[in-house]
């Protein structure tokens, strides 16, 4: 997939990426990685306090 | 769990395993504890983790595609909490309070549980222990991330790009949205929703039946015409239009019969002047969650002793 399109991708129906020039240098790079962080609990289920 | 963190979630992160992330969801059991979740009791975190696994493979994110890390594998480490002090020396606790996840603007220092004052600390550890290129979250953890942008720069450990995702309203409206809880008026709105959140029947879970989505989306705020707080015109925004597909709305021939519609903007223009009306909308998104969601029922249906075992966890 071309970066132009990776770009989009990752940032289809975000509310806001700081900073999206950075993105793109990591995009371009070699294999960036990411994580998104959850806290366990039942039904609540946001990693913030409910 | 909630659709929230199903679908908007489970979106992103299927978005960065296709561009190409080496992507880690990370189970933060220490912080669930820090947070009180279970009142603390570490079994029951953990198994509340396990159940998360279970609910993003069956949303269609493969256990094999992204690596799972409990927050208690870093915390096994003194290195870890080595870096935990290190944030926590290179910032202050007036800062850190402000970066805890939404206290809203009534809590004060002297209500606060000291273990919080770490939560924040170890959100930005995390990042720099995994060498994490990208953290994600939803828009409520902004100052948590831009928090550790600045430790992360100021130790000379890098900065790591923050990507933030818009919070699912509760179907009962975003109340007053004239009330500010926080003087950044994003982080107000998302409080606002929030709380409008806590009322069950305000908020459909991913493996709740068809029967129950239309039923709660019925009860759901929805006045004709008003775009201005109305979750449901919201939940057509993200959920439905953040891809840049269009979307087929189906409706009874006396009523005008099926309508396509190309983008968020264009349904808006429609709702506005009054031809598509709160009906259309919540039949609609009735019948697209439960398109959505029919493979996480088919994979709960298979595997009762699950969801048995996370309502038994809930209830004791």
């Amino acid at each position: 997939m071309e970066l132009e399109k990776r770009l989009e991708l990752v940032s289809r129906g975000t509310v806001e990426i700081i900073q999206r020039s950075e993105l793109r240098e990591l995009l371009a790079g070699k294999k960036p990685r990411g994580y998104w962080g959850f806290e366990c609990s039942g039904k609540q289920a946001s990693a913030c306090p409910d | 769990m909630h659709i929230g963190t199903g679908l908007v979630c489970s979106q992103k992160m299927g978005d960065m395993v296709d561009a190409g992330f080496d992507f880690t969801i990370f189970l933060a059991d220490w912080h669930s504890m820090i947070n009180n979740k279970f009142g603390g009791d570490m079994e029951k975190i953990r198994r509340a983790g396990e159940y998360f696994k279970h609910c993003f493979t069956a949303l269609g994110i493969p256990e094999d595609k992204v690596r799972y890390v409990w927050a208690s594998e870093l915390a096994g480490r003194t290195e870890y909490w080595e870096r935990v002090l290190r944030v926590g020396r290179a910032t202050t606790a007036q800062r850190v309070m402000r970066a805890l996840p939404i206290m809203g603007r009534e809590m004060k220092a002297q209500d606060t549980e000291a273990a919080s004052l770490f939560y924040p600390c170890m959100q930005a550890a995390d990042i720099f222990q995994m060498r994490l290129d990208v953290a994600c979250a939803g828009i409520d953890q902004r100052k948590a991330h831009v928090l550790a942008r600045e430790v992360g720069e100021k130790l000379r450990w890098g900065k790591p790009v923050c990507l933030h995702t818009p919070l699912l309203p509760g179907l009962a409206g975003f109340g007053n949205a004239s009330e500010s809880f926080d003087e950044d008026p994003k982080v107000s709105r998302v409080i606002a929703a929030k709380m409008s959140k806590s009322k069950p029947e305000s908020s459909i879970l991913i493996h709740d039946e068809p029967g129950v989505i239309g039923e709660k989306l019925r009860k759901a705020y929805c006045p004709p015409g008003v775009v201005e707080g109305n979750p449901v015109l919201e939940y057509f925004r993200i959920l439905v239009f953040a891809g840049s597909h269009g979307f087929v709305f189906r409706r009874d021939a006396k009523y005008g019969g099926d309508l396509e519609v190309a983008s968020y903007g264009g349904l808006e223009r429609l709702y506005v002047a009054g031809k598509v009306h709160p009906q259309d909308l919540k039949a609609n998104m009735g019948r697209f969650l439960s398109e959505r969601l029919a493979p996480v029922r088919e994979y709960f249906g298979k595997r009762r002793e699950v969801l048995e075992g996370m309502r038994g966890l809930e209830a004791g």
